[in-house]
């Protein structure tokens, strides 16, 4: 029963982290950025370039979040930018780039599965019950993470222009802020974050150039369900993470991966504002 | 004389249709200068070319001495001047406090700032943490403002800020033009469609009509308003 | 019935493309035929596969480069088709019924889910954001239940040498290559038929199409199914062909490759992603062996470089490239007439339509709230046939919000509205249109790339079904649409493309299709705005002559108090979301109060006291 609980803690934790890039990059810019899936696998290598180097595995995510940030400017000012306003090629021209993200790579590092160095090991008892370290870590990664981007928005001057910026882009121009800047620097942000999930859920399982495939709809969907909130992110997580995790251990495991993609369709049929309080 | 605000010739409209039809007109230093006519004449379409928002498809745009025609607005907006548009001029879920401090960035000056307009509307000393959307209509009004006089620009472009205020606080509103005009030398354009406050407070005015300016002067009396609403008669 | 009669030069332009295609299918049903002569083993083998790979491509050009629904799950139909193909042979064993059967089972199953999917995707309202990625999740799922499926599906390893057709690989070759040639034809004729107007139509403008009276919704879940159905054959002839089936025929990392070729190829084009799609599937059987990664990086790469720069594909290059070429060696005739187009006039409706003792319209407690702000509050007032009714009042009052709510059941938070005693209730648009409601827009909403006769023939989708195959020469109007038509000057203009059109005659275009939905009540949304003073006295006249004539009733929203005044029986003057004032021109224009309220003296809202 706790390690249920547990679980249902790590998996919308995890789940929460991979689809918070998604979602800041989704508010300022409004488009999807498909390529999400490339930048987990760029942090995943990131980690295991640091594990090949010898470094503190430590290391892993910030190296992870350089590189996420250096590869998303370069995507932003060469694909992103000259499309912005054809929100469905957005999602072409972001999907074909992480087949070539993916395909680079491969050549690169190989396909065979690599594993990274985690920087916890082992696990923990409690309760009667042994749980890992590392996914419990994971929960922390995750409020972290939260408390980040919260912490941003609310307390710098670019995190007041990107909120302006979200609500009433036309607005804030006329205010003089410079919206070009503002989303190509969330654009840049949501990469490094995505990279960093990458990092973090690396050690869970092992790195390969299609780790981030299983992580992509249900990242879509957690954001389409959760509108521009992070609260609503975390609820979705929550609930969602929370029913996958329950349908894979009395169901089936197979079967609980399809339940978040399933579910958020039918929410979204039903109440196509999510969770948000729209 | 310098020209705080030079529009030349302007046309402008959206997609194939043309709005404004070769309009100009200019508003000296420290000018107060009414745009007038009903709705859909045309005059927030010659607020937002003069600011960038749409092209202007003829004709040349200076501000503060200036070639701002074809420039982005975020760049036109740094150009020490204020404008105050008439929908979504708020951030309604951001509060009065960041609604202020996204013109001003954090420092003395927003402080001194802050404390100067609170002169003028002590709401907004009181009101600084609450979210600009919680605020009533007129108050709401009062912080468009107070946004636009905390920078003490050069220019204030002001449209339609008159709508839906009680007529003692449109007063009050007039006399705190009025005086900043006097304090700073600030120049004003007011979009207005309630003649008589626009009156009030200008020395000049204009008035569009269907994309042109149809008639214009000077403020000189009461003369002036009955020939302004013979113009305007439904 | 008056016969008018307009044509365009060109009506054998219309012919001749017919003969061109089905020459060019000729050519390729013998290139087809050939083919076994012509190329070796390996690479008839591979073209096999192209061309099953091509139908499907070529469902996916119907779906996203006609219609505008960017799907990445066609491959999961495909992946339907093929398993039905393989389960029945591999469990059932190979025979003329289970052929059958297996065949029957694949296309209903494909069919079955697409209509979920479909039920699922597009709702009025829908984004076409939210349409990608079910459609993504599609194959997701498919590919995992099908792992789930143990020996009975063969799980990650699928299904491989069961029994099925004995024939020869020149024979699928000759019978893939001919169906490829047959639908590819088909396709043409359906998406250059009065329906595939309707298709673009979508594309480019959905929302102004519900308001046309078409409803998108069922459309699309119709196309979704068909398309489906295509690609479940498709995949049924792949299983039986290869007998080999794994998964990745129905994974999204298919879905997308079928994506990709249909961009490169061109999208909308039909002819491109075929090509394509063969092309592109062609090279990478023989690159695959050798530099597999590269190539596929280079695709990616190419793919990536053509949707930011050159987002119609390599087809519409290559062919303007091809008619730059030609006519640097001979001067061709610039003008392409697309066909001659005549007019005729519809039978009058009968005068007396339902619910006619009724008010052509009653709004009893209109409200619309928009989170906590109040837009509309309380709006009681009743209009009849012959009627003009001006709502006018300053910006922010609700004119436009009322039309909304009006125009569609969905918008409105309270109250009632009923249209000669038929209440709208929660109808989308196209419900309402159809209970003789036509609604013009503020901004001009046209269609692009669709002429003037295109969307005339639009507006009459709900009451003349579009023609599935061919380009129909008539286009039938009611009489108020036509003289609107013939007094604009439109009927000279009925081969050219909206969007080349003046803002004036882009105002009387919206005006004629909306008058072509033969309303009985008309909603105008400020139909003068950017109009010279001449446009706007014809459309006065038109207006007036139209409340005469037809008995129309009719709502107009303007600013232009000299216009409403001229044109207008009555006036609903609008404040702050309520009713100021409803009264004829007289009263309305010598009242005190609107006076005030348009020099400025506004009443106070209540429970303004501080500041």
């Amino acid at each position: 029963m706790f390690s249920l609980v547990l679980d249902i803690a790590t998996t919308a934790s995890i789940l929460f982290s991979v689809a918070a890039g998604l979602l800041v990059v989704l508010g300022v810019l409004k488009i999807v950025n498909f390529a999400h899936g490339a930048f987990l696998v760029i942090g995943a290598y990131s980690a295991l370039v640091v594990t090949w180097l010898g470094l503190n595995p430590w290391f892993a995510y910030p190296v992870a979040f350089f590189f996420g940030a250096i590869i998303g400017a370069v995507i932003e000012r060469l694909v992103v930018r000259p499309i912005y306003n054809r929100p469905l090629d957005a999602i072409l021209a972001t999907w074909g780039l992480s087949i070539v993200i993916g395909q680079l790579i491969t050549i690169g590092f190989g396909r065979e599965i690599q594993f990274v160095q985690t920087p916890i090991a082992g696990a923990i008892t409690m309760f009667g019950e042994t749980y890992s370290q590392y996914r419990l870590f994971l929960v922390l990664a995750a409020v972290v993470v939260a408390g980040g981007i919260g912490a941003l928005l609310n307390a710098t001057r670019l995190g007041l222009e990107a909120r302006a910026v979200i609500m009433n882009e036309p607005l804030a121009m006329a205010l003089g802020i410079n919206s070009d800047r503002v989303r190509f620097i969330t654009f840049c942000f949501g990469s490094a974050l995505a990279s960093l999930a990458g990092a973090l859920i690396t050690p869970l399982s092992s790195v390969d150039p299609n780790l981030g495939i299983p992580w992509l709809v249900n990242a879509f969907m957690l954001v389409l369900v959760s509108s521009v909130s992070l609260a609503s992110l975390a609820t979705a997580a929550v609930v969602l993470g929370g029913a996958q995790v329950l349908v894979s251990t009395f169901v089936s495991p197979v079967i609980g991966g399809l339940t978040i993609v399933v579910l958020a369709a039918l929410i979204l049929r039903l109440r196509p504002e999510g969770f948000s309080r729209g | 004389m310098s020209h705080v605000l030079e529009i030349r010739g302007v046309s402008s409209g959206y997609g194939e249709a043309i709005i404004l039809r070769d309009v100009s007109l200019t508003i000296a230093e420290g000018e107060i200068f009414a745009l007038l006519g009903k709705n859909g004449m045309g005059k927030s379409t010659l607020l937002k070319t003069a600011l960038g928002f749409l092209r202007a498809r003829s004709g040349a745009i200076h501000l503060l001495g200036q070639d701002v025609t074809g420039r982005e607005p975020y760049k036109v907006a740094r150009l020490s001047l204020a404008y105050s548009p008439q929908e979504g001029a708020l951030f309604q879920e951001l509060t009065v406090e960041e609604n202020l401090r996204l013109v001003q960035p954090a420092g003395r000056r927003l402080q001194a700032g802050i404390e100067r307009i609170s002169e003028y509307f002590p709401i907004i000393r009181q009101r600084l943490d609450q979210k600009a959307g919680t605020l009533s209509g007129g108050e709401q009004k009062m912080l468009i403002i107070s946004r636009a006089l905390l920078v003490e620009p050069h220019l204030i472009l002001i449209d339609e800020i008159s709508e839906g205020l009680q007529p003692s606080v449109i007063d009050r509103l007039a006399d705190i033009l009025r005086r900043e005009r006097q304090r700073t030398g600030v120049s004003i354009l007011l979009v207005e469609q309630n003649v008589t406050f626009a009156l009030s407070v200008a020395d000049r005015y204009a008035i569009l009509k269907i994309g042109e300016i149809a008639a214009a002067g000077r403020v000189t009396g009461p003369e002036t308003a009955a020939s302004v609403h013979a113009h305007l008669r439904i | 019935m008056a016969k008018m009669s307009v044509t365009a030069t060109g009506s054998r332009f219309a012919r001749n493309r017919v003969f061109w295609v089905l020459g060019l299918a000729c050519v390729s049903l013998a290139i087809i035929g050939a083919g076994p002569f012509l190329f070796d083993t390996y690479t008839v083998n591979i073209l096999v596969r192209s061309f099953l790979y091509a139908a499907t491509a070529l469902t996916v050009d119907i779906l996203w480069g006609y219609t505008g629904i960017l799907t990445f799950g066609q491959s999961a139909f495909f992946g339907i088709g093929a398993y039905a193909a393989a389960l029945t042979f591999t469990h059932f064993g190979f025979s003329t019924e289970m052929a059958l059967l297996a065949l029957v089972a694949g296309v209903a199953v494909s069919a079955a889910v697409a209509a979920i999917v479909g039920w699922i995707s597009f709702w009025h309202g829908a984004s076409s954001l939210y349409v990608a990625i079910v459609t993504l999740a599609l194959p997701i799922i498919v590919v995992q239940l099908l792992y789930t499926g143990g020996t009975f599906t063969g799980s990650s390893s699928g299904l491989v040498g069961f029994e099925a057709f004995d024939l020869s690989v020149e024979a699928w070759f000759w019978i893939t290559g001919s169906a490829l040639v047959v639908l590819t034809v088909g396709g043409w004729f359906l998406v250059n038929s009065d329906f595939g107007r309707v298709l673009v139509a979508l594309r480019e403008n959905e929302s102004r199409c519900t308001y046309l009276g078409i409803n998108a919704p069922r459309l699309k879940i119709l196309l979704m199914v068909v398309a489906a159905v295509i690609a479940a054959l498709a995949g049924y002839g792949y299983a039986s062909y290869t007998v080999v089936v794994a998964p990745e025929i129905a994974s999204f990392v298919f879905g997308t490759e079928l994506v990709i070729w249909v961009a490169l190829g061109g999208r909308g084009t039909l002819i491109g992603p075929v090509l394509g799609t063969v092309a592109i599937d062609f090279i990478s059987a023989y690159l695959s062996g050798n530099l597999p990664y590269v190539w596929k990086l280079i695709v990616g790469i190419i793919f990536v470089v053509v949707i930011v720069a050159l987002p119609e594909g390599f087809l519409p290059v290559i062919t303007r490239a091809g008619r730059w070429l030609s006519g640097c060696f001979r001067h061709a005739p610039k003008i392409v007439q697309s066909g001659s187009v005549a007019l005729s006039l519809a039978e009058p409706p009968s005068t007396v339509g339902e619910g006619a003792g009724q008010p052509a319209v009653s709004v009893k407690s209109l409200g619309k709230r928009y989170g906590s702000s109040t837009i509309l509050d309380g709006v009681d007032f009743t209009a009849s046939g012959s009627e003009i009714l001006s709502i006018v009042g300053p910006n922010g009052a609700g004119k436009t919000t009322l039309m909304r709510c009006l125009s569609s059941g969905t918008e409105r938070s309270a109250g009632t509205v009923f249209f000669y005693g038929a209440d709208i209730g929660r109808l989308p648009p196209y419900s309402v249109t159809a209970l003789g409601v036509g609604r013009s827009f503020q901004t001009t909403s046209l269609f692009d790339t669709l002429t003037v006769a295109e969307c005339l023939r639009l507006a009459r989708f709900r009451l003349q079904r579009p023609a599935f195959w061919r380009r129909d020469q008539r286009l039938v109007l009611p009489p108020a649409a036509m003289r609107v038509v013939v007094a604009t000057a439109l009927d000279t203009q009925l081969t050219t493309e909206a969007r080349h059109l003046s803002h004036g005659q882009k105002r009387a275009l919206e005006l004629a299709m909306v008058l072509a939905l033969e309303p009985r009540v008309l909603f105008l949304d400020e139909p003068t705005a950017g109009l010279t003073k001449q446009e706007r006295t014809l459309i006065g006249s038109i207006l007036v002559d139209l409340t005469r004539r037809e008995a129309l009733c009719v709502l107009l929203i303007e600013h232009d108090l000299e216009f409403v005044r001229e044109i207008s029986t009555r006036i609903l003057v609008l404040h702050q979301g309520k009713v100021l004032l409803d009264g004829s021109v007289q009263e309305v224009v010598e009242s005190e109060i609107v006076r005030s309220i348009y020099a400025g003296h506004v009443k106070p809202e209540t429970g303004e006291t501080r500041l």
